[in-house]
C-alpha cells in the first residue's frame, strides 16, 4: 500500500468515484468525482488529534461494527492516504449543529467545512476494473440467526477479532461479552456523574448522602430539595448495584476457545449463489489455526460438504491444521443454529459419515460467507458499458480471462469471479499487461513505420 | 510516449495492476471509493497458506 502511495507514476484518487466514461480503446474520456473530505489533503499531516477530540461516536464499518470510530476519521490506522475524512452523515457541524471542535484542535489548519466535490476529466488509453466483491449478508439465511444470536459472526468479523490492531487487540472476545463490557463502561460514566451530583448536595447540606437518606426515610425532611436529593441517591444506588453485578459477571469472561466454522454460507446454495466461492475453506482453516496460535487450548470444528484445499501448499495446510491446531473436520451441512445457555450458539447438523443428526454447543460460530458480486461492479457496467455474467460478475471468456466485452476495458480480482489473494495478484499483473499493450500502441506503430 | 491508464478499485488487484503499470513507466490514475486503499485485504489479519501479514 505504501508503494502505491509514493510511486511517482501513480495518481492516487481515493474517496473518488467514476461517473462517466466515453470514447473507445486508446482514447477514453473519463469523468471522476473526487468527493469532499472536508479536510485539506495538502495540509493534513495525519496526526489524528482531530479524531481524539471529536465528540461524535460512529459504528466502525471497517471493524465490521465490532468497534467504533469518530465522525472525523482515518479508514484504518495505517491507511494510505493518511488524510482524515469527515463523515458528512454524522458530523455535527455539517448537519447544522454547533461544533467545529476538530477545526479548533487541528494545528495544521486543515479542516475545511466549505470544501466541495471536485470533478476531474481524465484521458486514458485503457481501463482496468478491479472493483472487488461484496460479502454475502448471512441474515438472508434465517436458520443461522445471524444478528439474533450475538456470538454468531461472519468470517471477516472474526478476522477483525483476531487482528492485533482490531477492536479487541487480537483477543477472541465474544460479542456478547463485549456488549456487557460496553454496558459497564456506560454505567461507570453514569456512576461518576451521579456521584458528582451527590457530592454537590452533600456540600450544600453538610452531611453525607447515606446518613441523610436514613434520616429522610424516617421522615425527617419533606421539602423539595431533599426529596430530589433522595431521588438522586436512589438512582445512584441502582446504578452502582447493577454495575457490581455486571462486573462480577465480567470476571468470568475469557476468549472463546470452542469454535465452530460453517462453510458455504450463501455459496453452493441454490437459494442464493450456486457457485463455489473458492477461498472460504482455506479462510476458515487459516482463522482456526491463528485462533489456536493465540490460545493453544482453542478447539475448532469446521462443518462443510467437503474441504476444497486446491492450491499450492493448501492441502498440507489443511492437514497441519488438523494435526497441530486442534481442528476437526465434520462432513455435514448445518441445518440450524439455536441459542443455548450463556449466549452459546448450538449447532444442529447431520454428520453424514455416521448418518446421524446431532447438536453441539459452541462458544462462538463463524460463518464462511459467500463472495457476492459487487453492487459497484453492476453500477460500473452501466457507466462503462461492459456486460455481466449470469451472477453479475464481469463477463469474460476462457481464452481471454481478463478482457471484458468492451475493447480496452480489462478486469481482475473478485470483480471477475471469486478468487483468493494469490490468484487476484496473478490476474492483476495479467490485466496490467493487457492495458499496457494499448497504452504503448502508438509507440509500437511508430516503430513499425520507421522499420 | 505512452498514454495513461485508469484503474478502478484500490484493493489487492487494483494495487497490483497499478504498481505493474507504473513500473513500466505508464502514468496510472487509481480511483478508490473509500478514504484509503487496501480493500478487503486490509481487513485481513494474516493470509493463507503462509500466515503472512496482510498489510
Amino acid at each position: 500500500m505504501l508503494d502505491v502511495g509514493r510511486h511517482p507514476n501513480i495518481d492516487l484518487l481515493a474517496y473518488s468515484e467514476v461517473e462517466k466514461v466515453e470514447g473507445e480503446a486508446g482514447a477514453f474520456k473519463v469523468t471522476v468525482r473526487k468527493k469532499a473530505r472536508y479536510v485539506d489533503a495538502s495540509k493534513c499531516t495525519g496526526c489524528g488529534a482531530c479524531s481524539e477530540t471529536c465528540p461524535t461516536i460512529v459504528p466502525d464499518a471497517y471493524e465490521e461494527g465490532l468497534g467504533s470510530r469518530k465522525a472525523i476519521y482515518p479508514l484504518f490506522a495505517q491507511g494510505i492516504p493518511s488524510t482524515r475524512t469527515i463523515d458528512p452523515d454524522y458530523c455535527r457541524q455539517l448537519n447544522g449543529k454547533k461544533c467545529g471542535i476538530c477545526a479548533k484542535t487541528c494545528q495544521a489548519d486543515a479542516v475545511d467545512f466549505e470544501q466541495k466535490d471536485q470533478i476531474l476529466e481524465l484521458d486514458v488509453a485503457s481501463i482496468i476494473v478491479a472493483a472487488g466483491y461484496d460479502v454475502f449478508d448471512p441474515s438472508r439465511i434465517p436458520e443461522y440467526r445471524f444478528q439474533e444470536i450475538p456470538n454468531v459472526v461472519t468470517a471477516i468479523q472474526f478476522e477483525r477479532l483476531l487482528s492485533a490492531s482490531g477492536p479487541t487487540g487480537g483477543h477472541v472476545d465474544r460479542p456478547s461479552d463485549l456488549a456487557v463490557e460496553a454496558e459497564i463502561e456506560e454505567l461507570e460514566k453514569k456512576a461518576t456523574k451521579s456521584a458528582k451530583t451527590l457530592a454537590r448536595y452533600e456540600e450544600k447540606h453538610g452531611e453525607d448522602s447515606k446518613t441523610f437518606y436514613g434520616k429522610f426515610l424516617s421522615g425527617e425532611y419533606d421539602d423539595e430539595d431533599h426529596k430530589k436529593w433522595a431521588e438522586k441517591y436512589e438512582d445512584h444506588l441502582t446504578i452502582t448495584e447493577s454495575l457490581e453485578t455486571m462486573k462480577k459477571k465480567a470476571e468470568a469472561f475469557g476468549s472463546a476457545k470452542k469454535l465452530a466454522f460453517i462453510q458455504c454460507v450463501g455459496s453452493r446454495d441454490f437459494r442464493f449463489y450456486p457457485f463455489c466461492s473458492g477461498y472460504c475453506c482455506m479462510h476458515s482453516i487459516k482463522e482456526a489455526i491463528i485462533a489456536n496460535e493465540h490460545e493453544p487450548e482453542t478447539r475448532s470444528t469446521i462443518f462443510g460438504m467437503d474441504i476444497r484445499a486446491v492450491g499450492k501448499g493448501f492441502e498440507e495446510y489443511k492437514i497441519r491444521g488438523g494435526n497441530k491446531s486442534g481442528i476437526t473436520y465434520v462432513r455435514g451441512r448445518v441445518a440450524e443454529i439455536t441459542e443455548g445457555p450463556d449466549h452459546n450458539p448450538v449447532v444442529i447438523y447431520e454428520d453424514t459419515r455416521e448418518r446421524k443428526v446431532k447438536s453441539e454447543e459452541f462458544e462462538m460460530v463463524v460463518l464462511a460467507t459467500a463472495c457476492a458480486p459487487s453492487k459497484s461492479v453492476v453500477e460500473l457496467s452501466r457507466i462503462v458499458g461492459f456486460e455481466l455474467d449470469d451472477y453479475q460478475f464481469v463477463k469474460t471468456s476462457p481464452l481471454s480471462p481478463v478482457d471484458s466485452t468492451v475493447p480496452g476495458v480489462f478486469v481482475c480480482g473478485c470483480a471477475e469471479s471469486p478468487m483468493d489473494v494469490p490468484e487476484s495478484v496473478a490476474q492483476a499483473s495479467s490485466a496490467a499487461e493487457r492495458a499496457a499493450e494499448i497504452a504503448f500502441q502508438e509507440d509500437v506503430e511508430k516503430e513499425k513505420a520507421v522499420a | 510516449m505512452s498514454k495513461d491508464v485508469l484503474v478502478i478499485g484500490g484493493g489487492i488487484a487494483g494495487m497490483q495492476s497499478s504498481l505493474d503499470l507504473a513500473d513500466m513507466g505508464i502514468k496510472v490514475h487509481l480511483v478508490e471509493k473509500l478514504p484509503s486503499i487496501g480493500g478487503k485485504m486490509a481487513q485481513l489479519d494474516k493470509t493463507f497458506p503462509t500466515n503472512d501479514c496482510a498489510i
